[in-house]
């Protein structure tokens, strides 16, 4: 009867105990976090004999991110879009990272590339302060935007100042020799997530922030490979040579009652002489040009974060300009230069109504020769989550 | 040539709703003055141990607006601040001063 009661203590008890230190709620050592974003709007586009107005498909895109341990972590986006009716989907990016020092933190995988800022630090629609991007991004832009390789990243505080830089090897680009889209020879393909050639594209980025209050960024981005046409085609040798200068300055600043955000890019890419063909009356001719391009973009940004008007503080008033520049004798040739202005009204942090005006002058480009005018009206609306 | 004018005029009425807004808004003195002698103090000061709170209000804005210590929970933070430490390649202080605030504040 005693050992009974002995035992049974022991279970009652041990129980509690048992059940104390399972509630005795450590935070776990691996972290899963669902983020993302989405964005929606409405369009109105005049291009003078041709007028457009549409609702846009609205974008989702999931982020997964999972701490694994204070060193190892792994990202990575998903998009869905509605382009026409069908959903696209893609993957942004999906990439490990392992922080091998203080200094040095290595990254694989599908991430987005450090050319410039554009592309791997504001494009997405809850940062960027304009509905789209500027000239020479996205489709057919001359910036690289992802890869599929390795890199190595870190920062160094110089005591104030600090500098930042990253390098990395990818798969690199793909030339499109006009064997499909004769109208597109000449234009590098950077989505080529398996490479068609030997040869790797090697980039990197260097930045410097010279102030204290990290107000200001300096940054130098290359990007080049030897190698890409099809391996085995007369195209294979074709290297390029990719540089881009970009400039960042965010400050608050007391006499304006608000921060003013400035934000530039020039891109220039270089890709060698080739011949490429165009049916002509139903004869090949041989033609070539110098391949090379160009895109710019300033953009200022002032919010005035200092009024006393709960109203005011949440607005912002963006104006970018935006140029880009393809090959004079390409079939894409083209002169563009776009000006966008924009009211921006910020519900949180991450969620922001823009309302912009942008009018662009295109002079040649994929729909042909002559000057096109175009005006723009755009309602976005984008949440961050 | 056209965009010239459309420029122009786009400038002019932004300016216009700008400085409006800002005007209407601000009728009341927000910010005492501060005497520029204890500013450079201060400054001085920060110099030596600049407080994670600072870093956070100047780094953390540089891309996008600053998210502020209650968005999330000490768990998060952790991840975020180690995704942002890659992301934006910050140093290796900053992040950790940054996180360090940010779990005290919320
Ligand atoms: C160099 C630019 C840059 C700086 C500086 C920066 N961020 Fe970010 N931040 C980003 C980008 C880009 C994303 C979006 C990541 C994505 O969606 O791919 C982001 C996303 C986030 C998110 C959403 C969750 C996540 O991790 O994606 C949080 C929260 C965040 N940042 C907080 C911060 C904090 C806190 C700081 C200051 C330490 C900071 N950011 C500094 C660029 C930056």
């Amino acid at each position: 009867m005693k050992k009974l009661l002995v035992l049974l203590i022991a279970v009652v008890f041990g129980g509690q105990m048992y059940g104390q230190t399972y509630n005795t709620f450590e935070p776990s050592k691996t972290q899963f976090m669902l983020r993302g974003y989405g964005h929606t709007g409405f369009e109105y586009m005049d291009s003078g004999d041709e007028t457009e107005s549409t609702f846009l498909g609205a974008a989702f895109a999931p982020i997964f991110l999972y701490k694994h341990s204070d060193r190892l972590m792994f990202e990575a986006e998903l998009e869905f879009v509605l382009e026409g009716n069908e959903l696209e989907t893609g993957l942004e990016y999906a990439d490990v990272m392992y922080v091998l020092n203080k200094n040095m933190i290595a990254r694989a995988g599908k991430f987005l590339l450090p050319f410039g800022t554009f592309m791997e630090r504001l494009h997405p629609a809850w940062i960027n302060r304009l509905p789209n991007t500027p000239l020479g991004y996205g489709h057919d832009g001359i910036a690289p935007s992802s890869g599929i390789g390795v890199e190595l990243r870190g920062a160094f505080d110089l005591g104030g100042p600090t500098l930042n830089y990253s390098v990395y090897a990818t798969n690199g680009p793909r030339l499109k020799d006009g064997s499909e889209e004769p109208e597109e020879a000449g234009m590098l393909l950077f989505q080529n997530y398996e490479d068609n050639n030997l040869g790797k594209a090697y980039g990197g980025r260097l930045g410097l922030l010279p102030f204290s209050d990290s107000s200001i960024e300096l940054g130098f981005s290359a990007y080049t490979t030897a190698n890409t046409g099809q391996e085995d085609s007369e195209y294979e040798d074709v290297g390029a040579f990719l540089f881009a200068l970009d400039f960042s300055l965010v400050k608050q600043i007391s006499g304006l009652g608000g921060i003013v955000d400035v934000k530039a890019q020039y891109n220039n890419s270089n890709v060698d002489t080739a011949t490429y063909f165009e049916l002509e009356d139903g004869v090949e001719e041989e033609y070539s040009f110098d391949n090379q391009s160009n895109s710019f973009y300033g953009q200022l940004s002032y919010r005035p974060t200092m009024a006393s008007s709960d109203f005011v503080k949440k607005l912002e008033f963006v104006g970018r300009y935006s140029d880009f520049n393809a090959p004079e004798g390409a079939e894409w040739e083209e002169k563009s230069v776009q000006y966008a202005f924009g009211l921006n009204y910020w519900l949180s942090w991450r969620s922001v109504v823009k309302l912009s005006y942008q009018t662009t002058e295109t002079e040649g480009g994929h729909d042909g020769d002559g000057l096109t005018n175009t005006d723009g009206l755009f309602v976005h609306w984008a949440i961050g989550f | 040539m056209k965009t010239i004018y459309k420029t122009v005029i786009g400038v002019i009425v932004m300016t216009i709703v700008g400085i409006t807004a800002v005007a209407c808004s601000s009728t009341k003195k927000g910010y005492t003055d501060v005497p520029d002698t204890a500013t450079a103090a201060a400054e001085e000061e920060f110099k030596i141990e600049k407080s994670g709170a600072q870093m956070w209000g100047e780094a953390c804005n540089r891309c996008h607006i600053a998210p502020s210590p209650a968005d999330y929970n000490d768990t998060d933070w952790e991840t975020i601040s180690l995704h942002m430490r890659i992301r934006a390649n910050l140093t290796e202080n900053e992040s950790k001063k940054i996180e360090e605030f940010l779990k005290s504040a919320n």
